[in-house]
C-alpha cells in the first residue's frame, strides 16, 4: 500500500471542462476548470459544449498539471487517471473519456471510473468533514436526499421532474439569462420581498417543480416584476426542498446534512436548511461554494478512494461512458 | 379555538405535525397539531398549514364514507392548523404482529381485513400514503386506519400500486417471519372488495415497479 497517492481526475458531464490533481495526503491540490457559456436564452447544446470541452482538454489538464509542478511533480508522479463515466451529456462524457483514455495510453497509468454524483458526496465529505451524512445533493442533473446504506448511496426522496437547478436556468432563461442562472436569479430575489403565489408540490418524500416554473413563467407573461417573481420561485422551490430533507431527517435521525452540488452555493437555502436542522440538532454542512459545481475535483478525489480499494478500474477497451447511471446502483467499497 | 381541555401528553413529534392525547369534550383525543415552520415564508408557511389541515380532515371524512374505519373528527381550525380527532383505543398492528404466539388464524383474519380496509379508499380513489403497520389500529375484529397526513386522491393504478408497496416493503423490513402469508391474506382481501381483475392488476404493477427501482428518474 503507497502512502501518498496521487491521482489525476477529469470531469465533462454538462457545461464544465474541469481537471484536478488530489492526493491523499493533501487533498485538493490543484482544481483547473473552464466553462462552456451557451448564448444568452438558452441551454446546453450538447454538441456545442463538447466542442468547447475539446478545446479546452489540452490546456484544462495542461494547466491542473503545471500548477502542480510548481510543488515539484507532473504527471509522472500520478499513480492513476480517473474520469467522469456518468451521468451525463454522452458527447461532453466522451471527450473527458477521450482525454483520460490517451493520457493512460500515452503515461501507461490505470484508469479508473468515477460516478459524478458519488464525486460531489465524497468531495463533499472530504472538504467539510462529514462522516456518514444525510446529503442534499442539488444540481442541474440531481435533486435528492441520499443516505449511505448497505454500501450504496440510497436515494431517501428525489425530485420526480425538474431538478433544482433546471428550474433556476429554465427560469432564467425564460427572461433572457444564459445557462447557468442561480446566481442572477438570488441577486434579482434579494431585491424584493413580495410573495406571489406559485404552487407548492411536496408529494411524500419527493419533489415536483414542474407546476411552480409553468405558474412562475405565466407571471412574468403577465406582467409581475422579474425580482418578484425569482424571490416567489426561491421561496416556494427551496420551502419545498427544505421540507422533505427535513422528513428524512427526522426519519433517519441523522446529525449532519451535507448540503453539495451547484445549488448549494444559494445562501437563502443554506438559510432555510440552517433553521431545519437546529430543531433537529443536526449540523449543516455545505461544500465551499468554488467546489460547490462540477469540478476536476470530485472526480479526482472519489477516483483515488476507488483506486485504493482496488475497484473501477476499466481497461482502456472497456473505458465507456454511461449517459444513464443511478447513484443508488454505485457500489462504495471504501465505505465499508 | 376553545379546546374543552387543553391536551396533556406529547405521544409523537414529527417532522411536520406535532401529536397529543387529551381529551375532547370528555372524550378521549388526538391534537394534531402542524406547527409553523420557520424556514418558510410566514404567509406561505400558513397557507400549506391551513390547507393540509384541511386536507386532511377531508380525506379522513371521504374514507370513512367509503366505509373504512378511521377516527372521528371531533374539531377543525385551518387557522391554526388543528385537528382533533377520537383517541381509538387499541393497539397498533405492528405490535400485534410482533407478538409471540400469534395464531395463523388470527393473522389471516387480520390481513383479510387490512386487505378489505385498503381495497375500499381504492375504490374510492383515496391513497393512504403512509401504509405502515404503525397506522393501524387493532381493537378486537375491528381495524381503524390512522395518520391520513400524506393522503392523497388518485385513480391511478400506479399510485395504488405504490400504496400496497409500502406495506410490503414495512412488512418484510419489520415483520419478516409472518410477512408472506399476511401479505396474501391481505391480497385476498383486497381481491374481495376490489375484484380479481384490478386486484391482479395492481400486483402486476407492483412487481413493474420493484423492477425499475424505486424512483423513475435520475439522470
Amino acid at each position: 500500500m503507497r502512502g501518498h497517492l496521487k491521482v489525476l481526475g477529469i470531469e465533462s458531464t454538462a457545461h464544465t471542462f474541469s481537471a484536478s490533481v488530489v492526493t491523499e495526503k493533501d487533498g485538493v491540490v490543484t482544481n483547473a476548470k473552464d466553462v462552456y457559456m451557451p448564448p444568452e436564452g438558452s441551454g446546453i447544446h450538447p454538441a456545442e459544449a463538447a466542442e468547447h470541452h475539446l478545446s479546452v482538454a489540452v490546456r484544462v489538464v495542461r494547466e491542473a498539471l503545471v500548477r502542480d509542478s510548481e510543488r515539484g511533480s507532473d504527471i509522472d508522479h500520478i499513480d492513476a487517471i480517473a474520469y467522469s463515466m456518468g451521468p451525463g451529456l454522452g458527447p461532453c462524457l466522451r471527450v473527458g473519456a477521450v482525454t483520460a483514455r490517451t493520457l493512460s495510453l500515452s503515461t501507461g497509468k490505470p484508469l479508473v471510473a468515477v460516478n459524478h454524483a458519488v464525486g460531489h458526496i465524497e468531495l463533499g465529505c472530504l472538504l467539510t468533514g462529514a462522516k456518514t451524512p444525510l446529503v442534499l445533493l442539488i444540481s442541474g442533473g440531481h435533486t435528492m436526499v441520499v443516505a449511505h446504506s448497505n454500501g450504496v448511496w440510497r436515494v431517501l426522496g428525489e425530485t420526480l421532474d425538474l431538478t433544482l437547478g433546471q428550474l433556476l436556468d429554465q427560469m432564467g432563461r425564460y427572461v433572457g439569462f444564459a445557462s447557468p442562472c442561480g446566481r442572477k436569479i438570488e441577486e434579482a430575489a434579494a431585491n424584493s420581498n413580495r410573495y406571489l403565489r406559485l404552487p407548492y408540490t411536496v408529494k411524500g418524500n419527493d419533489v415536483s417543480f414542474s407546476g411552480v416554473l409553468t405558474a412562475a413563467k405565466k407571471l412574468v407573461d403577465g406582467g409581475a416584476s422579474f425580482e418578484d417573481v425569482c424571490y416567489s420561485l426561491q421561496e416556494t422551490a427551496f420551502a419545498i426542498t427544505t421540507e422533505v430533507t427535513e422528513r428524512a431527517l427526522a426519519f433517519t435521525g441523522s446529525r449532519e446534512l451535507l448540503v453539495v452540488g451547484g445549488v448549494a452555493a444559494n445562501r437563502r437555502l443554506a438559510g432555510m436548511l440552517e433553521m431545519m436542522a437546529k430543531r433537529h440538532d443536526a449540523s449543516v454542512k455545505v461544500v465551499p461554494p468554488q467546489f460547490s459545481g462540477d469540478c476536476g475535483a470530485q472526480i479526482a478525489w472519489t477516483g483515488l478512494l476507488a483506486f485504493r480499494s482496488g475497484e473501477f478500474l476499466p481497461k482502456v477497451a472497456d473505458s465507456v461512458v454511461r449517459q444513464s447511471w443511478r447513484l443508488d446502483t454505485v457500489p462504495t467499497p471504501w465505505r465499508s | 379555538m376553545e379546546p374543552g381541555r387543553p391536551a396533556v401528553k406529547l405521544l409523537y413529534r414529527g417532522a411536520e405535525a406535532d401529536v397529543f392525547r387529551g381529551r375532547w369534550c370528555g372524550m378521549p383525543a388526538v391534537y394534531k397539531m402542524r406547527k409553523p415552520l420557520l424556514y418558510r415564508l410566514p404567509e406561505l408557511d400558513k397557507l400549506i398549514r391551513s390547507q393540509r389541515t384541511v386536507h386532511e380532515a377531508q380525506l379522513i371524512h371521504e374514507s370513512k364514507l367509503a366505509g373504512v374505519s378511521a377516527p372521528h373528527l371531533y374539531y377543525l381550525s385551518p387557522q391554526d392548523a388543528l385537528l382533533v380527532m377520537e383517541y381509538i383505543d387499541g393497539e397498533r398492528l405492528k405490535t400485534v404482529l410482533l407478538e409471540a404466539g400469534l395464531k395463523k388464524a388470527r393473522l389471516d383474519e387480520l390481513g383479510e381485513e387490512f386487505g378489505r380496509s385498503i381495497a375500499k379508499l381504492h375504490a374510492a380513489g383515496i391513497m393512504h400514503g403512509d401504509l405502515t403497520t404503525s397506522n393501524v389500529i387493532v381493537d378486537g375484529g375491528v381495524l381503524s386506519l390512522i395518520d391520513f397526513g400524506l393522503a392523497v386522491h388518485s385513480k391511478k393504478l400506479e399510485d395504488q400500486a405504490v400504496d400496497l408497496r409500502l406495506i410490503k416493503e414495512t412488512l418484510t423490513g419489520a415483520h419478516n417471519s409472518v410477512s408472506e402469508r399476511f401479505l396474501q391474506s391481505l391480497m385476498s382481501g383486497y381481491s374481495a372488495v376490489l375484484g380479481r381483475e384490478r386486484a391482479e392488476a395492481a400486483t402486476r404493477k407492483l412487481a413493474e415497479i420493484e423492477r425499475r427501482g424505486r424512483y423513475a428518474r435520475v439522470e
